[in-house]
């Protein structure tokens, strides 16, 4: 039987050596000898697969060959609209947020965010009501759900962090608040 | 004469006895009268029945662009007992005409507002909806139909039912409760004692009881107050308390509150009364839109909801019906012809199929427990609250379509440990966390066993995307990464050594992240939980969103964690959307029965997991589809739909699970034995075969999250982890990897390389595909 320890420390080292090769930080590719003084002196250290020579080829084809692989670029994003249907219901949540109907308005835009769930325009309502309802932590997570689906559109990211600014300082995390408010205002020039 | 004195005595005896006794007995019969005249007043004036929650489905939103055909759209009508008709002139009526429905769309209370009764032209262009419009022809943005009642929360063995008011009660049916049941009605005073020996006359000739001299009042009394005993004091009591409560209340009131009591038709442990319910458990559709041979059958119920039971005794019902239509002509209440014209048209009952239509136990046992936690079970089944939930009828119906056909393919196969299997499928929307559908067996609606919450099972592969997550939020491996597929011993505490195995039972040395994770390979998925470490593995379990981390053995990396299916679509919720957790919801809105709203739980977003680690997980369980153990499934999908997910196979195929997303939907199918036997299937061979044809059948977008800004895509070797070119070979893919990571270059086809200098290199390094 192998002991665990040895055994855990190849599959470290190797785990390593794997990750040394691609690591995911901005860093340049680490020297051997981190390897090494990772590795100690474990007995079975594996070659590192940098030569794909030295990979296993696998022998035949079974089933349909994946599909022909198209480079994927990233899309230009033009600044996010609502469709005619969410237009209407965001206008109504505003009346009925106007009217103190909170829980009304929550309505009316659930019922918007079912017909466009990627519409960060209307994660950034949802989080303007929270932020009515006192719901502050809410608030700066649909800000940044906002954010997730607004990436290179930044007028939409700016009124997203507006928004995570407000829920900050609403609880008092000033330093923070000042921050997300500058990279609003960085956005926006932009 | 001392006989004559003794005899006369005695007598006076026994008349004072009489005397004393029928004073007694009267006064015996005052108190009677008194207990029962309060209990009766009381009762009645009061008027309450204990309301059940009655609960809704999410509505069918309209508006322009909205995917839907016009064929659909009648569909869904349909559906909501809407009938298609000429002209379109009262709420509940449709007309399609080509490419346009005009529809009277019924008045509906809302959570936040009620709809009145509104005429609606929908126009659509094949598969969409083009416009949308008023009477006026004003444009109208957006639209909800009156929502699908699906069902109440009934007390366990309890009464069900919708009360109606007069106003909603069609004139046609207590004319044809007094006609058929109690021509007195108008005129007695609870009790018709010349029925009641016509009934006695027929029994006796027929030397059983085959009619019954109740009044409406009594069998009003019979069902509101007493229990079903028939004795001699029961039925005394009965001609009482129907003679107390015609002296105190008007005719009106009693025939409502007999419209809203009686009892109509069992549904399982659901007892149907009043004919409210009644209508939409028999017809799907609102007792006021029933039409005169609907109203009969109702009518011909009420003598005997199990003998005339119409999905069960077609045949008796029919000739009931009829016979009560007879007595309508008869009686002047109906006109002879449509009378006539009414005996030949079918039941027209909803289903057939020994089901009630609409009627999903597994989705409201979810629904009732959510509730369970802000709300008392007693406010559930007796205050009559209004609770709109989010299911989707449509997708609902898919599901259970698309488990049972499955289930019928393997029960049809050759597998004989695939025959007789159970099942269940969850399907969740990833942004807002709702809960669409539910099927809890194979027979869904059966109130038993709901698999999709009380059965726990181990999730075998479908654990290896939280083995992943692990090691690439832990910032030391990229897709890319190399671990090795090769044996390995663990010591457990027990002292016994635990030895994994592949499935192929073949070792695979030096694989790739995505490679590992797209095959499931477990020596490879082991040796990287233990290198990433077992408590970050098991922290991502409550990331994704269970209560609690599983159990800290390395067992979990191969998926002994036992879950049930709405758990695991929990956790792959949150990796379709984006690493953020919506607590998953069946309830969208509560209110009273005056219309106030309650507490609900409202739609949260909670960033549980890093976006970069997120989405590189999300873009190798694509490739799962693209060259892993869900390949075969993907020329069962629509052309072009990109989507994600996981197989999951536990030890000796007892269970087999896929889980997994597009853009639109989340679906988690398990497929097993209640008696955990094996089933001879795998992930793919079995639960993905139902997820494929469900995901085929729904209207539904592809999985394509936006990259995250600090990420870009790069293409890697699939066997080597190498940076290459896409011109390469098959066994390039494209991945996302932090902006700036070095990847080293595949010497042999350097990421430089163009088609044309691809072309020419001999032979290009062919794709395996081993199976999971």
């Amino acid at each position: 039987m192998l002991p665990l320890s040895r055994t855990f420390v190849a599959v470290a080292l190797l785990a390593s050596a794997g990750c040394s090769l691609q690591p995911f930080h901005k860093e340049p590719p680490p020297s051997p000898s981190r390897t090494a003084t990772r590795g100690g002196s474990g007995p079975m250290i594996p070659e590192p697969p940098t030569v794909s020579s030295t990979l296993p080829q696998e022998p035949t084809i079974q089933g349909p060959a994946p599909s022909i692989p198209v480079p994927r670029e990233r899309p230009k994003v033009a600044p996010a609209t609502l469709s005619p249907a969410s237009k209407a219901l965001v206008s109504q949540a505003q009346a009925q947020r106007k009217k103190g109907d909170l829980p009304g308005a929550a309505g009316s835009l659930d019922r918007a965010l079912r017909i466009e769930p990627n519409n960060p325009l209307l994660w950034i309502e949802m989080g303007r009501l929270r932020m009515d309802q006192r719901n502050y932590v809410q608030a700066e997570s649909m800000g940044r759900k906002a954010l997730s689906m607004a990436v290179g559109d930044n007028r939409t990211q700016a009124a997203a962090w507006q928004l995570i600014a407000d829920s900050l300082q609403a609880r008092g995390k000033n330093p923070q608040a000042q921050e997300a408010l500058e990279r609003a205002q960085e956005l926006s020039i932009q | 004469m001392a006989k004559r004195k003794r005899n006369s005595r005695s007598r006076r005896k026994l008349q004072r006895g009489f005397a004393i006794l029928a004073l007694l007995g009267l006064l015996a019969l005052i108190v009677l009268v008194a207990v029962l005249d309060r209990r009766v007043t009381r009762q009645f004036e009061g008027r309450r029945w204990t309301l059940p929650a009655r609960v809704y489905a999410q509505p069918l939103e309209l508006y322009a662009g909205q995917d839907l055909s016009s064929a659909r759209f009648a569909q869904e009508l349909e559906r909501l007992g809407y009938i298609a008709q000429t002209p379109v002139d009262r709420p509940g009526t449709f007309r399609r005409k080509g490419d346009s429905v005009d529809v009277y769309v019924r008045e509906f209370r809302f959570s936040d507002e009620t709809q009145p009764a509104q005429k609606l032209h929908v126009g659509f262009d094949g598969e969409a909806i083009s416009a949308l419009s008023g009477p006026g022809g004003a444009d109208v943005p957006v639209f909800r139909l009156d929502p699908l009642l699906i069902g109440s929360i009934f007390p366990i063995h309890g009464e069900d039912r919708i009360i109606v008011s007069p106003a909603e009660v069609p004139p046609l049916l207590p004319q044809a409760l007094k006609a058929v049941e109690d021509r007195k009605f108008d005129t007695h005073h609870g009790v018709n004692p010349l029925a009641i020996l016509r009934a006695a006359f027929v029994n006796l000739r027929a030397g059983q009881v085959e009619q019954g001299g109740s009044t409406l009042t009594q069998q009003l009394v019979k069902s509101y107050f007493l229990d079903s005993r028939r004795t001699l004091r029961r039925k005394g009591e009965e001609a009482i308390m129907a003679f107390i409560l015609e002296s105190r209340f008007e005719k009106a009131d009693i025939m409502n509150a007999y419209i809203n009591e009686i009892y109509l038709g069992q549904d399982g442990r659901r007892a149907v009364h009043g004919f409210g319910l009644a209508s939409q458990f028999y017809f799907g559709k609102p007792l006021a839109e029933l039409n005169l041979p609907e109203v009969a059958l109702m009518v011909a119920i009420v003598r005997g909801p199990s003998y005339y039971d119409p999905r069960r005794h077609a045949d008796r019902a029919l000739e009931r019906r009829n016979l009560v239509l007879k007595v309508l002509a008869d009686e002047g209440v109906a006109k002879r012809d449509e009378a006539e014209r009414a005996m030949k048209t079918p039941l027209g009952i909803t289903d057939n199929a020994g089901r009630s239509a609409n009627y999903f136990p597994a989705f409201l046992d979810l629904v009732r427990r959510q509730l369970r936690e802000d709300y008392q079970e007693q406010a559930l089944t007796e205050t009559g609250l209004v609770v709109f939930s989010t299911l989707d009828p449509l997708k609902q119906e898919k599901a259970e379509i698309a488990l049972s056909d499955e289930l019928a393919r393997q029960d049809k196969g050759s597998r004989k440990a695939a025959q007789g299997l159970e099942g269940s499928m969850v399907v969740t929307t990833p942004q807002t966390g709702e809960v669409v559908a539910v099927v809890g067996g194979r027979r869904a609606s059966f109130d038993g066993f709901n698999r999709a919450l009380d059965m726990k099972r181990p999730i075998g592969s479908l654990a290896k995307p939280m083995v992943y997550l692990a090691a690439l939020q832990s910032g030391r491996y990229t897709p890319a990464s190399v671990v090795m597929d090769e044996p390995i011993e663990y010591k457990l505490e027990s002292g016994d050594v635990w030895k994994p195995n592949n499935y192929d039972k073949k070792l695979h040395g030096p694989v790739t992240l995505v490679r590992g994770l797209t095959q499931s390979y477990n020596l490879a998925t082991v040796n990287l939980g233990l290198d990433v470490g077992l408590g970050p593995v098991a922290k991502t379990y409550v990331q994704l969103g269970l209560d609690e981390a599983p159990p800290q053995y390395p067992s979990i990396l191969l998926g002994t964690a036992q879950l049930n299916p709405v758990e695991v679509a929990q956790m792959y919720n949150t990796l379709a959307n984006g690493g953020f957790r919506s607590p998953l919801r069946a309830v969208r809105a509560v209110i009273d029965e005056h219309g106030k709203a309650l507490k609900a739980p409202e739609l949260e977003v909670t960033e549980a997991a890093p976006a970069e680690a997120v989405y590189a997980l999300d873009r190798m369980l694509i490739e799962v589809f693209e060259r892993g153990t869900a390949r075969s499934a993907k020329k069962a999908l629509p052309p072009g739909l990109v989507v994600a997910g996981k197989t999951g196979t536990s030890n000796d195929y007892r269970d087999s699970w896929f889980a997994g997303f597009s853009g639109g939907h989340v679906i988690v199918v398990w497929m097993g034995h209640d008696d955990n036997a094996p089933t001879g299937l795998t992930g793919t061979t079995g639960a993905l075969q139902a997820w494929t044809r469900l995901m085929a059948s729904i209207s539904t977008t592809s999985f394509e999250p936006l990259m995250p800004e600090a990420v870009e895509d790069r293409w890697i070797d699939y066997y080597s982890g190498l940076e290459t070119s896409p011109y390469c070979s098959g066994s390039a893919v494209s991945l996302p990897f932090e902006v700036g990571t070095v990847l080293n270059p595949n010497p042999a086809c350097p990421p430089s390389t163009t088609a044309e200098e691809a072309a020419l290199m001999q032979p290009p390094p062919p794709p395996v595909v081993p199976n999971e």
